[in-house]
């Protein structure tokens, strides 16, 4: 599904941030990535997500090339995935039904089709009643299950996360990763970024350790 | 595009236009004042043009006859003129100019006592019956010329190209200050277009990580810097409007009064076209904002 080849970025005057990195993810795994802050998790991400171009090396998803991608290609790309950050990202002038129904609209659907595949995400997120809420007057870990369920609502195939309990009481850290691992049981592929470590001895899965841009495990 | 989803970008461009009310409003009055601005330059432009065209053609063209016309053939000349059916014509015999001179030199006139013989030739005066512009009254007075039985024509040349000059002038100046005008409304617009972007850039980033388009992503703002263009042109034509028909009516008469004609209007057609020329201020200037905005 996701498949890495000798993969280099260096920004000007600067170590590497990734260096040869090699890596093949699965169709329906998940997987850590885990290391310290600047070990280089966060730019892996943004590479799968094409916020960046690798300095060399190869990058696959689905078997298409992301080096021959045109910039007009990205955006549909980018529809078959589904990303969610430390930070949330939602809109604070939107509804909580809207910052879900947001990934749809800029696919077309009609209003009412948002509406009902909206809906059914908070349902399964748990916050089919908070949809009429400013996010402003969510707690954090309900922020991120609505970004959660927004990265979801287009039933990609790809998840990526970065950091997605980075911002939140640990008390609420189960129930979201749980959103994520639920995903992953309906055949998503799951890429956690995280430098968390108590997670990982939690919840056994694959892990990627990353150190000064280079991976130092898989297992 | 399918019409729900343009619908929803011409709804979100009115509510986003609607939250940032003062910026918007800002832009919309200044492409208002400029459509205002070009509009009366155009409108003031074709006044002068009116004006230059009927003082042109007040001027009447005299063809010098040879002095040894006589007025019957002075008047068959004449006949052969008013046939083209454009002109009025009025022959003047040589005792009548010299009566006419005699009159314009007032106190000086003695000084004629001393003449022998009557020095004027026979002349006709030539008036086109509808008043005719620089260049078309400069075509008349070489074909009239061209007559046989004429000798010199007199058609005011130096007050004709001097006018025409003015009007080259004018049109020139018009031109340039309309371009500096519409020039300045489009910084406006991308200046109010981009602030607009620089709020709305999580937006615009969460848009993109979401899988919009450059083209889906752009269109709202697109929309806006249109909306904004036409409620300006909106306020212009309406400024125009209003100004013909509280202040013109009093300047009308004076108008009247020097050119025998009325003072251009402002048509329905010319009203849809600075509607369409506002929206393409305000298109082309959030185009420039945007395009700078969409590397996330």
């Amino acid at each position: 599904m996701i498949q890495l080849f000798h993969v280099k970025k260096v920004y000007p005057g600067d170590p590497p941030v990734l260096d040869d990195i090699t890596l093949r993810v699965q169709k329906g795994e998940f997987i850590w990535l885990t290391g310290p802050s600047g070990a280089g998790k966060s730019t892996l991400l943004r590479l799968l997500f094409c916020a960046e171009k690798p300095t060399s090396g190869r990058i696959l998803i689905g078997g298409k090339n992301l080096g021959r991608l045109s910039q007009s290609g990205v955006p549909y790309l980018r529809r078959n995935l589904g990303i969610v950050f430390q930070d949330f990202k939602l809109l604070d002038n939107r509804t909580v039904l809207e910052n879900v129904g947001y990934a749809l609209e800029v696919l077309g659907a009609s209003d009412a089709e948002i509406r009902e595949r909206a809906r059914k995400r908070l349902e399964q997120v748990g916050l089919s009643h908070k949809a009429g809420s400013l996010p402003r007057r969510l707690s954090g870990g309900e922020q991120q299950r609505v970004a959660i369920a927004r990265a979801l609502v287009n039933e990609p195939t790809i998840l990526l996360a970065d950091e997605p309990t980075g911002n939140l009481d640990p008390s609420l850290t189960d129930s979201i990763l749980q959103l994520l691992f639920d995903a992953n049981a309906r055949g998503t592929t799951v890429v956690v970024a995280t430098h968390d470590r108590t997670l990982l001895q939690r919840w056994h899965r694959r892990t990627v350790g990353l150190e000064r841009g280079k991976v130092v495990f898989d297992a | 595009m399918i019409a729900h989803v343009v619908w929803r970008l011409w709804r979100r461009a009115a509510v986003n236009l609607w939250r940032a009310r003062l910026p918007s409003l800002v832009s919309v009055f200044t492409i208002g004042l400029a459509l205002f601005i070009g509009a009366s330059f155009v409108l003031g432009l074709f006044t002068a043009r009116t004006l230059l065209t009927s003082w042109g053609a007040q001027d009447n063209i005299t063809l010098y006859l040879d002095p040894q016309t006589t007025e019957s053939q002075a008047l068959a000349l004449s006949q052969q003129i008013q046939a083209r059916g454009d002109l009025e014509v009025q022959y003047v015999d040589p005792a009548a100019a010299l009566r006419r001179l005699r009159s314009d030199l007032g106190e000086l006139a003695s000084a004629l006592d001393g003449l022998t013989r009557n020095p004027l030739p026979p002349s006709l005066e030539v008036k086109p019956r509808v008043p005719l512009a620089v260049p078309a009254v400069r075509v008349l007075a070489a074909e009239l010329g061209q007559l046989g039985g004429v000798r010199d024509v007199e058609y005011g040349r130096e007050w004709l190209d001097k006018l025409e000059a003015l009007g080259r002038g004018l049109r020139a100046f018009g031109a340039g200050a309309l371009l500096a005008v519409i020039g300045a409304a489009l910084l406006v617009v991308a200046n109010t277009i981009r602030l607009a972007v620089y709020a709305r850039r999580d937006e615009i980033e969460i848009m993109k990580l979401v899988g919009a388009t450059d083209r889906y992503v752009r269109a709202p703002f697109l929309m806006e810097g249109a909306l904004q263009g036409l409620l300006g042109a909106a306020i212009a034509v309406g400024a125009v409007f209003a100004a013909q028909q509280w202040l013109l009516p009093r300047a009308t008469q004076a108008f009247v009064y020097a050119t025998g004609i009325g003072p251009p209007h402002l048509l329905p057609l010319h009203a849809a076209a600075l509607l369409a020329g506002g929206a393409l201020v305000g298109l082309v200037g959030s185009w420039i904002a945007v395009a700078r905005f969409l590397k996330i």
